[in-house]
């Protein structure tokens, strides 16, 4: 059976998830780097570099073809991306809450949208992982 | 969805990797779909059946729930 055409996501090769895991480091390295060469930078703008580098690193991970990509492993793909965007919205409402209960108001300087595909990015990442293990689980 | 896969397989002298290979899924696959935890396409279902030469209905059963 054909897939349309528009719909379909082309997936990057296994070889790509080795360079997602050098996006974890560097951001953190490069925050060190800018603090030892006493570059003025606030820790909101330091956050959103990491979040950044972050939100690639999982992005080029759940976009990374397993190395068998069978019919159980694209159910995994669309159950997460699924799964994924619901504990995101749960995710915001909690920080949303936590910071009216902190600061009496529901925004925060903090909600960017670097922090927002981090943590969405980081859901999936996290639903996809789970199935596979629950799947290998005896 | 109940499945006699494993019976069948025993039947046919294959093992999981075998039958993987000839429905061009992973072994984890095969093995999950034994154990119940994942319901495969109706695609992969018929290769199966045509694998074991044998009715979709012989090998899947809906269970209560379904």
């Amino acid at each position: 059976m054909k897939e349309k055409s528009i719909l379909h996501v082309p997936l990057l090769s296994p070889a790509w998830k080795k360079v997602a895991f050098l996006f974890f480091p560097l951001p953190v390295l490069l925050v060190i780097g800018m603090a030892l060469v006493q570059m003025e930078i606030s820790p909101d703008d330091s956050a959103q570099i990491i979040y950044g580098f972050w939100a690639i690193g999982f992005g080029i991970l759940n976009l990374s073809r397993e190395k068998e990509e069978d019919e159980m492993i694209k159910s995994f793909r669309l159950q997460a991306f699924q799964t994924g965007f619901y504990w995101l919205i749960w995710g915001l409402g909690a920080l949303m809450m936590i910071n009216y209960l902190r600061f009496g108001r529901i925004t925060s300087e903090i909600f960017s949208a670097y922090l927002v595909l981090f943590l969405l990015n980081a859901y999936i990442y996290g639903a996809f992982q789970y199935q596979k293990y629950m799947c290998n689980k005896d | 969805m109940k499945n006699t896969i494993k019976v069948e397989r025993a039947r046919h002298n294959l093992t999981q990797q075998d039958l993987a290979e000839k429905v061009q899924v992973s072994r984890q696959t095969i093995n999950s779909i034994e154990a119940g935890k994942y319901v495969p396409s109706t695609v992969l279902a018929l290769k199966i059946s045509k694998v074991f030469g044998i009715a979709l209905e012989e090998i899947f059963e809906l269970e209560e729930g379904d």
